[in-house]
């Protein structure tokens, strides 16, 4: 479970750029539980995930995860909770070391790191039997430097990565938002298998409100930096996309906001 | 060339491959530009040649080296990492305030090893030229030097420093204590350094405060005609290509300088070497826009 209280976040305090980001967030996620988030540029969606990855220090508030007070953790220490996918791909994964070097890094998240072997016999035989499932052709290629495949295969095995050490919350920051559209389909079809079949406690920022009501099973929406909207359940259920950016457009002041393209039905 | 004049320069060229190792450790593995090891190449030194000068054992007058070279590169990385303090700048203040202190270290400029044992005592009795003793020794050091590497940076806490360099953004998310990792990673090329400098030290006979002008330009070349030359894959291949540059790098520097057409002499050293990486850097990059160009 998490648990997220008051949360205030400054950048630039006392300089002529000072913007407050968050605004007192308050929310709580039981666990098992996969909530969209979503909210116009600038709403604090991105802080707001780097704030629960312990990127970002709050000003003042509270983050708990499972009832441990993670405030104050610096990103590493909160690792042993938290697993991420970025927007980027190049972000997630490091390019020049290879698939399966990448894999062993993220299978050690959280753990301490000795002097043996990164990439042991059975890691190996593991990591093959796990990229297989992908269904990519990609587990001959293990030994091949990361930074060779696509967009798309690196934010599939950055998903897998995520699952290969345990975590308490799994963070995705438009994971899909750099790919094209087939690709992104697949890659969300991925994270669905993902989560339901591990059972994940999950949050996933994203610009399209198609797939904010589409997947997952509560949606969050974040505008400068408060949560003006919360739906779960039938409610949810009953909204369809029109409703949301309508939503969206009264939350903006009444601007009409249906030009906007970042706002992807 | 001579007999003694080719071992001699595969001699000094093992021994600058320590410090092609540690500069692959620094620029290539954390991507941290140290210029400390111009400082920690001659405190190897000055360690090592007191150490042996006032009687103490050459095994723990090299290990004391190492010790003080590791030192060095904390320092230079507690100015980066604690600091801010830009990585380049870090290690040349470091660099600078080695300098004095290695003619604290001696309590004079120069300091002569003539009588005493070195580490290299032992391999002499073995019936061998001594110029060909002193290649082999200090091979075995290098190659030591390789295979414990190679067994390092394969490693849990290895890796995770390589992906310290690479991404260290994707790293602390995967738990990986980026800071702590620059640490060990800059005390342990230093370290490889200075050992390098306490080998010159006893192979040479001599610590002298100004052999440290340049290291830096002589191992990144080792490690730049390494990766240009020696068509060896995977990161034990790169680690050898560091020993085997630095060979051929200083066997080229001896061929120019002994080839009496060409009019080079001992004072040429430096400018020869500047030229010779400034062209291998080049290289690569002409290469590419030739490449570009013939699409």
């Amino acid at each position: 479970m998490i648990e997220v209280g008051d949360l205030h976040v400054v950048f630039g305090r006392g300089t002529a750029l000072e913007k407050h980001a968050l605004r007192g967030v308050d929310l709580i996620i039981p666990e098992g539980q996969f909530v969209t988030v979503i909210g116009s540029n600038g709403a604090g969606k991105s802080t707001f995930l780097a704030a629960l990855a312990g990127d970002v220090l709050p000003e003042r508030g509270r983050v708990a995860i499972d009832g441990v007070d993670v405030t104050r953790w610096p990103t590493p220490k909160r690792a042993a909770y938290v697993a991420r996918v970025f927007q980027d791909p190049m972000a997630g994964t490091c390019a020049a070391l290879t698939i399966e070097e990448n894999m062993a890094l993220a299978a050690s998240r959280g753990a301490r790191r000795g002097l043996g072997r990164a990439v042991s016999r059975e890691r190996h035989a593991r990591f093959r039997d796990r990229i297989a499932e992908l269904g990519l052709g990609l587990e001959n290629r293990l030994g091949d430097r990361i930074g060779l495949l696509s967009g798309g295969q690196r934010q599939a095995i950055s998903l897998l990565m995520a699952t290969l050490a345990g975590c308490k919350i799994l963070l995705l920051d438009e994971h899909t938002a750099a790919l094209d559209p087939a690709t992104a389909d697949f890659v969300i079809g991925l994270t669905r298998r993902i989560v339901a079949e591990k059972r994940l406690t999950a949050l996933m920022v994203t610009h399209s409100m198609r797939q904010a009501l589409d997947v997952g099973d509560r949606t969050v929406m974040l505008h400068e930096g408060r949560v003006v909207l919360d739906v779960a359940g039938e409610e949810r259920a009953g909204l369809d996309v029109p409703h949301l950016l309508d939503l969206f457009a009264r939350q903006r002041g009444g601007v009409d906001i249906t030009d906007d393209s970042l706002l992807i039905g | 060339m001579s007999d003694v004049a080719f071992f001699g320069a595969v001699e000094i060229g093992l021994v600058y491959a320590l410090v092609a190792l540690g500069v692959y450790l620094s620029f290539r593995v954390l991507d941290f530009p140290d210029l400390t090891v111009d400082g920690s190449f001659p405190l190897g030194a000055a360690v090592a040649a007191t150490w042996i000068v006032s009687g103490g054992n050459p095994w723990l007058g090299s290990l004391a080296a190492m010790l003080a070279g590791a030192g060095a590169g904390l320092v230079t990385a507690l100015l980066n990492v604690r600091f801010r303090i830009l990585h380049l700048l870090a290690s040349i203040l470091t660099m600078i305030a080695l300098f004095s202190i290695n003619l604290r270290v001696m309590g004079r400029p120069n300091v002569a090893i003539l009588m005493q044992d070195t580490v290299l005592t032992p391999f002499y009795g073995l019936g061998l030229p001594d110029h060909i003793v002193r290649p082999l020794a200090v091979g075995v050091v290098a190659l030591v030097a390789v295979a414990l590497l190679a067994w390092f940076l394969t490693s849990e806490f290895g890796l995770a420093m390589r992906a310290t360099g690479v991404n260290a953004r994707m790293a602390r998310a995967q738990g990986v204590e980026t800071d702590g990792h620059v640490y060990f990673g800059i005390a342990l090329s230093n370290a490889l350094v200075a050992l390098a400098g306490a080998l010159f030290a006893q192979t040479n006979g001599f610590a002298d405060v100004t052999t440290g002008i340049g290291t830096i330009v002589v191992g990144l070349a080792a490690v730049i005609v390494g990766e240009t030359l020696v068509p060896l894959r995977g990161l034990a291949g790169a680690l050898l290509g560091c020993v085997i540059g630095s060979i051929l790098y200083r066997l080229a520097v001896q061929l120019a300088l002994s080839a009496d057409v060409v009019g080079l002499e001992a004072a040429d050293l430096n400018l020869v070497t500047a030229v010779l990486v400034a062209v291998a850097l080049i290289l690569p990059r002409s290469r590419l826009r030739v490449a570009k160009v013939a699409k």
